[in-house]
C-alpha cells in the first residue's frame, strides 16, 4: 500500500505519425488509432485510480511536433460534470484527450511520406515536466515517475544523439522508460529500456493492446520484482562505423571527435586531423665485438 | 623574479558595503530583493562555451587528497577531512558520467610522504570504497607536495600522449615538507604535459600559485562547503586540449552482452576476469562480456582487458561525451513584459511567472528558468529544435 506520501507519475507518449496510422487503418481494419486511444484511456483511467496521489501526463508526438494531450491549456476551464456517474476527473481527462487528439490530427499537415518518428522531442518534453512537477512537490513528498513509449512507426535515424542525451538524462533523474512497441522492432529503445531499467515488449496481438498495457506496465518499479514479467531482451550495444555503419566488434576510435572507423586510416573524416602512425622501434644492430685470437 | 601579473589582493581594495544590496520598497517590504536574489543565484553559472576548441576527452586524472594535521579542523562540518571525502565521492560520480572513458586514481599525503589510495581505474564503485574507508585515518604531520607529485608522475608518464594528464590536489595546508627543489619538479611536468590544478581550503600558497600558473591548471581557495562543490564541479568538464596533445586512433572492442542461463545447452559457468583481485566471493556467473580478441569475460564495461589490453567500451559510453562536443548554445534571455502572446512555457506546461523568459535561438521556442537550467544541464538538447531538424 503506498503511503500518503509517494507520488507516482506516469507520462505516456503515444506516437501519432499520421501516415503509418492511415496505412494502418487499411491494413487491419479492425486496430485503428482510436482503438488504440481507446486501451491508452483504459491504462490512463487505471492508473488514476490505482492511488489518489497518481499522477498522469499524455503527450502525443507527430514529426512536426510533440504536444500534450493531457493535463492541457484548458484543463482549468473544464467543467466537471459527468453524465454517467463516473469519478469526474476521468470523465474530464476522457473528454479532454478526445478533443485534443481531434484539433492535433486536424491541424497536422502531411507533407511527403515520412514514415518515421521523432520521439526524442516528446521525451524531452516528458522531462521537462517531470522536472517541473517534483519541484512543485510538498515537503517529505517522495516522487517515482517513470515514461511509458507506445510506438507504432520505424524509428528516424536522425534523432540518435538528442535520443541518447534524452536516455542519459532520463537515466540521471531516476526516470524509466518503458516500451510497448506495435510494429518494428526499435533499437533505441531497447537501449533506452536498457540503461534507464525499464521494460522493452513487443506486442505480439495489436487488437490485445488494453491486456498488455494494464498486466506489463500498469504496476510501478516497487511492484515489478514480484511479478512475472516478460524477460529481458538481447540489447545489441556494438557500434556501428562511420564509413560503412557496419556494426563492429573491434574498431578504432579517434580520440578527438570520438568517431569510429572500422579500418586504420590516416585522416579522421569527421574532423579532419591527422594522425600519427605508430612505427615499431628501430633497433640498432649491435657490433659484434671481434675477439682476438690467441 | 619573472614578471607575475599585478592581480590586487582582497584586503587592498575598498570597503564592501554590503547592507546597500538589501532595498525596500514602498510598503517596506524586501519580497522584491529576495525574488531578485533567488533568481540571480538559479542564474550564477556562467555557461562558457568553449566553440571550436578541441577538448581533452580520455583523461587520466590523479586526485591528492591533503590529510595532514591541518584536516582535522572543524571549520568545514564535522572535520575538513569527512567533508572533503564526501564531496569527492561525489566528484568521482559525476566525473564518471560526463566523462565515461577516463580514468581516476587518488594518492593521499601526510606525514611527509605520499601513498596510493587506489590505482588509476576506470571502475567508480572501487574509488568510492575506497574514499569511504579512508574516513577513519588518522591526520598526522606534514602534506608532501613534491612526493605526491612525484607518485603521481610515475604512473601518468607512461600513459599515451592523446590523453590529457591532470592532477588535481585538494591542500589544506600552508606548509609542505618536500626533499628536492620544487622548481625542478615543475619544468619537470611542463615536459611531460601534466596540467596540476590545486583547490586550497585554507589560504593561497604561492608555491601552488607558481605551480599551477606554469602547468595551465587553476587554483582556487575556498570560501565555504557550497563553492568547494562548485569548484569541484568545475572540473568535472573536459579540459581545452593542449596543443601538443598527439591525435591518434585508438584501437577498441565492442563487446556483446551474452545473457545466457542454465538452460541452453552451451552455457558455461564462468570467471570473470575483473574479479580474479578481489576476495569477495567465487564470482561464477553465465552472461557477460566477451572480449572480441581474446574471450576473457568480464561483467561490467568500461573495462581494459587484463588479458590483451585491449579497452573495451560500449557505443552509449561514446555517446555520454557527444554533447561536449557539441554543445548547446546559451538562450538569450529577455523580460517577461515584452513577451508578445501566451504565458505559456513550451516544455514543462507551466506558466511562466520568473521575471525573464529565455529564446531558443534557432527555434524562437520560450522557456521558463527551470527549463532553461534543466536543458543546459542535463538534457542538452532543445526539445523543439529536434523537430525542425527532422523536417529538412
Amino acid at each position: 500500500m503506498a503511503s500518503e506520501e509517494e507520488v507516482s507519475l506516469l507520462v505516456i507518449v503515444l506516437d501519432v505519425n499520421p501516415i503509418w496510422w492511415g496505412q494502418q487503418a487499411q491494413r487491419e481494419p479492425e486496430f485503428t488509432l482510436s482503438k488504440c486511444l481507446d486501451a491508452v484511456m483504459v491504462m490512463a483511467n487505471s492508473h488514476l485510480i490505482m492511488t489518489r496521489t497518481n499522477k498522469l501526463a499524455i503527450i502525443a508526438s507527430t514529426c512536426q511536433e510533440s504536444h500534450f494531450l493531457f493535463p492541457s491549456k484548458h484543463w482549468e476551464d473544464a467543467t466537471a460534470t459527468s453524465g454517467d456517474g463516473k469519478y469526474e476527473l476521468l470523465s474530464v481527462a476522457n473528454d479532454l484527450i478526445a478533443e485534443e487528439i481531434k484539433a492535433l490530427i486536424g491541424r497536422t499537415e502531411v507533407k511527403g511520406n515520412q514514415t518515421d518518428t521523432l520521439l526524442a522531442g516528446g521525451l524531452a518534453k516528458a522531462l521537462c515536466y517531470i522536472h517541473r512537477i517534483s519541484k512543485q512537490l510538498d515537503a517529505g513528498q517522495d516522487m517515482k515517475s517513470r515514461i511509458l513509449v507506445i510506438k507504432a512507426a520505424e524509428d528516424c535515424a536522425l534523432q540518435y544523439m538528442n535520443f541518447m542525451n534524452v536516455i542519459f538524462a532520463a537515466q540521471k533523474q531516476s526516470v524509466l522508460i518503458d516500451a510497448c512497441v506495435l510494429d518494428s522492432e526499435s533499437g533505441l529503445l531497447q537501449q533506452a529500456c536498457d540503461i534507464t531499467g525499464g521494460l522493452y515488449l513487443k506486442v505480439p496481438q495489436k487488437v490485445a493492446l488494453t491486456q498488455y498495457l494494464l498486466w506489463v506496465f500498469l504496476p510501478d518499479s516497487d511492484q515489478r520484482s514480484q511479478l512475472v514479467l516478460p524477460p529481458p531482451v538481447h540489447v545489441d550495444y556494438r557500434a556501428a562505423c562511420f564509413c560503412h555503419r557496419n556494426l563492429i566488434e573491434i574498431g578504432y576510435v579517434c580520440s578527438v571527435c570520438l568517431s569510429i572507423f572500422c579500418n586504420f586510416s590516416p585522416i579522421c573524416t569527421t574532423c579532419e586531423t591527422a594522425f600519427k602512425i605508430q612505427l615499431p622501434h628501430m633497433v640498432k644492430a649491435k657490433k659484434k665485438k671481434v675477439k682476438p685470437v690467441t | 623574479m619573472d614578471e607575475e601579473p599585478e592581480i590586487a589582493k582582497r584586503w587592498e581594495g575598498g570597503y564592501e558595503r554590503t547592507w546597500e544590496v538589501l532595498k525596500e520598497d514602498e510598503s517596506g517590504s524586501l519580497k522584491a530583493t529576495v525574488e531578485d536574489i533567488l533568481f540571480q543565484s538559479k542564474r550564477k553559472r556562467v555557461i562558457e562555451s568553449h566553440g571550436q576548441v578541441r577538448l581533452g576527452m580520455m583523461r587520466h586524472l590523479f586526485v591528492v587528497v591533503d590529510t595532514s594535521r591541518t584536516m582535522d579542523d572543524h571549520d568545514l562540518k564535522p572535520n575538513r577531512l569527512t567533508s572533503t571525502l564526501k564531496l569527492l565521492e561525489f566528484f568521482v560520480d559525476e566525473y564518471f558520467d560526463q566523462n565515461p572513458i577516463s580514468q581516476i586514481g587518488i594518492i593521499t599525503t601526510q606525514n611527509k610522504r605520499a601513498q596510493k589510495l587506489t590505482d588509476l581505474s576506470g571502475n567508480p564503485k572501487k574509488h568510492i570504497t575506497a574514499l569511504k574507508k579512508a574516513v577513519d585515518t588518522t591526520c598526522i604531520g606534514e602534506p608532501s607536495l613534491y612526493n605526491s607529485i612525484n607518485l603521481a608522475m610515475q604512473t601518468l608518464k607512461h600513459m599515451p600522449g592523446h590523453t590529457s594528464r591532470e592532477i588535481l590536489i585538494v591542500l589544506s595546508s600552508l606548509t609542505t615538507c618536500d626533499p628536492a627543489n620544487i622548481n625542478e619538479l615543475v619544468k619537470t611536468l611542463q615536459g611531460l604535459k601534466i596540467r596540476v590544478s590545486v583547490i586550497g581550503l585554507s589560504a593561497e600558497v604561492r608555491v601552488c600559485t607558481v605551480l599551477t600558473r606554469d602547468t595551465g591548471g587553476s587554483y582556487n581557495v575556498i570560501l565555504d562547503e557550497c563553492h568547494f562543490r562548485e569548484l569541484l564541479m568545475l572540473h568535472v568538464k573536459p579540459p581545452p586540449a593542449s596543443t601538443s596533445s598527439e591525435c591518434s586512433l585508438i584501437r577498441m572492442g565492442f563487446p556483446q552482452h551474452i545473457i545466457a542461463t542454465m538452460s541452453e545447452q552451451d552455457a558455461k559457468p564462468s570467471f570473470s576476469m575483473a574479479h580474479l583481485d578481489s576476495t569477495g566471493g567465487p564470482g561464477l556467473g553465465f552472461g557477460g562480456y566477451y572480449c572480441p580478441q581474446c574471450r576473457a569475460k568480464y561483467t561490467e564495461l568500461p573495462v581494459e582487458c587484463k588479458v590483451c589490453g585491449l579497452t573495451l567500451v560500449s557505443a552509449p559510453h561514446l555517446a555520454r561525451s557527444f554533447h561536449h562536443l557539441f554543445p548547446l548554445d546559451a538562450f538569450q534571455e529577455s523580460p517577461l513584459e515584452e513577451l508578445t502572446g501566451e504565458r505559456f512555457c513550451q516544455a514543462c506546461q507551466g506558466q511562466l511567472k520568473d521575471q525573464s523568459v529565455f529564446t531558443c535561438p534557432v527555434c524562437r521556442t520560450v522557456f521558463c528558468v527551470e527549463c532553461d537550467l534543466f536543458i543546459h544541464d542535463t538534457l542538452h538538447c532543445c526539445p523543439s529544435c529536434i523537430h525542425n531538424q527532422g523536417m529538412s
